[in-house]
């Protein structure tokens, strides 16, 4: 018997791939439940989830990716999930994964389970630049929580029920995933990577814009070394 | 400080005083937030009233100047202040946050309900 597992996918304003997504979810592993976070879509998401007749939370007010992930984190928490897979819905995130994130956690080899596009280099790569901004972070993690990660931003993860009580009480806001790496190993959650292939993005665009990037980076590091600073004293 | 000077800075500073109050009766300021404000008036109407104090204090701080002190602590002041605000409009944004997604958990099961009761109704 496979955990209880809910994968929760935020979307903000994804009318074209939403859809996609989802049936992707549906067919590769149907023996999991799913959770479309609508982060407030000005466009017409809503009315195609409605129409679908999947479960889904609409939030009144934007939150951004890391308010919509807590979101489903805290929905998973209330109905008693064992495990949760966040996954962009933007089509990226190739579903076929699931099941092998899953059967780690339910192994009891990790609490976390990222799939990582740089383990094994396939698939889409990301450009030059953003890939020395994630090797940046990923020492960066490792020198502040031991935690050995290739892909520190992706967004393709499962985690088991503590680590959900941990994100539904407190989760990253902005741009959440490498913080909340260091949140979870510095309380002892053990983090491991699988190698994925991921798509290049089929709409929309990265949450991280090339004007941003010093502002992410600056707030990101930050946020890591006071997390740091801050588990010292726990 | 010449005393015409010293009673139109009284005046000011009465001025500064019937605006808090107005807005706190108004209901528009909450009195947590408006403290800061008053205790800096009251702050400031003492050191109009007895102007030697400012000299002593700035003194102390090793300050030459009477007005560069009084500046760098009006200054020092107004950091304080806009830093409160940071702290509260941070504290906000995580209520919002949290009862946004309250909001959405509650509405998913209200959705879902009203779509049982229509169901049994058909």
């Amino acid at each position: 018997m496979m955990l209880k597992t809910l994968v929760i996918i935020p979307a903000f304003n994804e009318r074209e791939c939403i859809e996609n997504t989802i049936k992707e979810v549906q067919s590769a592993c149907p023996e999991v439940d799913l959770l479309v976070v609508n982060d407030c879509s000005e466009d017409d998401t809503a009315d195609i989830l409605r129409r679908l007749r999947v479960p889904f939370l609409d939030l009144p007010v934007n939150l951004g990716i890391g308010g919509a992930v807590q979101a489903g984190y805290r929905y998973a928490l209330e109905n008693g999930y064992e495990a949760a897979i966040q996954l962009d819905g933007d089509g990226q995130h190739d579903p076929r994964y699931l099941s092998e994130m899953v059967k780690t956690l339910e192994n009891g080899d990790a609490d976390i389970v990222i799939g990582s596009r740089f383990l094994e280099k396939e698939g889409f790569q990301s450009s030059g630049a953003r890939r020395a901004g994630i090797r940046f972070l990923d020492r960066l993690i490792g020198l502040c929580s031991g935690v050995v990660v290739t892909d520190c931003t992706s967004g393709f993860r499962a985690v088991s029920a503590e680590n959900i009580r941990l994100y539904a009480e407190d989760y990253p806001v902005d741009y959440p995933e490498p913080e909340a790496i260091v949140q979870a190993a510095l309380k002892g959650a053990r983090i491991r990577e699988i190698p994925v292939v991921m798509r290049e993005r089929k709409t929309g665009s990265s949450s991280i814009r090339p004007l941003h990037s010093v502002y992410y980076m600056t707030k990101v590091s930050l946020a890591i070394l006071l997390l740091r600073l801050g588990g010292k004293r726990a | 400080m010449s005393l015409t000077l010293q009673l139109s800075m009284i005046a000011a500073e009465l001025i500064y005083f019937a605006v808090i109050l107005y807005f706190l009766k108004k209901k528009t300021l909450s009195l947590k937030y408006t403290l800061i404000w008053l205790i800096g008036g009251l702050v400031m109407l003492i050191l109009t009233i007895w102007p030697m104090l400012m000299v002593r204090l700035v003194r102390l701080f090793g300050v030459q100047d009477q007005m560069n002190g009084l500046f760098s602590m009006l200054f020092f002041f107004i950091l304080m202040i806009i830093m409160s605000l940071t702290s509260i409009v941070s504290k906000q944004s995580d209520k919002i946050r949290s009862l946004t997604q309250e909001t959405a958990l509650l509405e998913k099961r209200i959705r879902e309900m009203e779509d049982i009761s229509e169901g049994k109704n058909d």
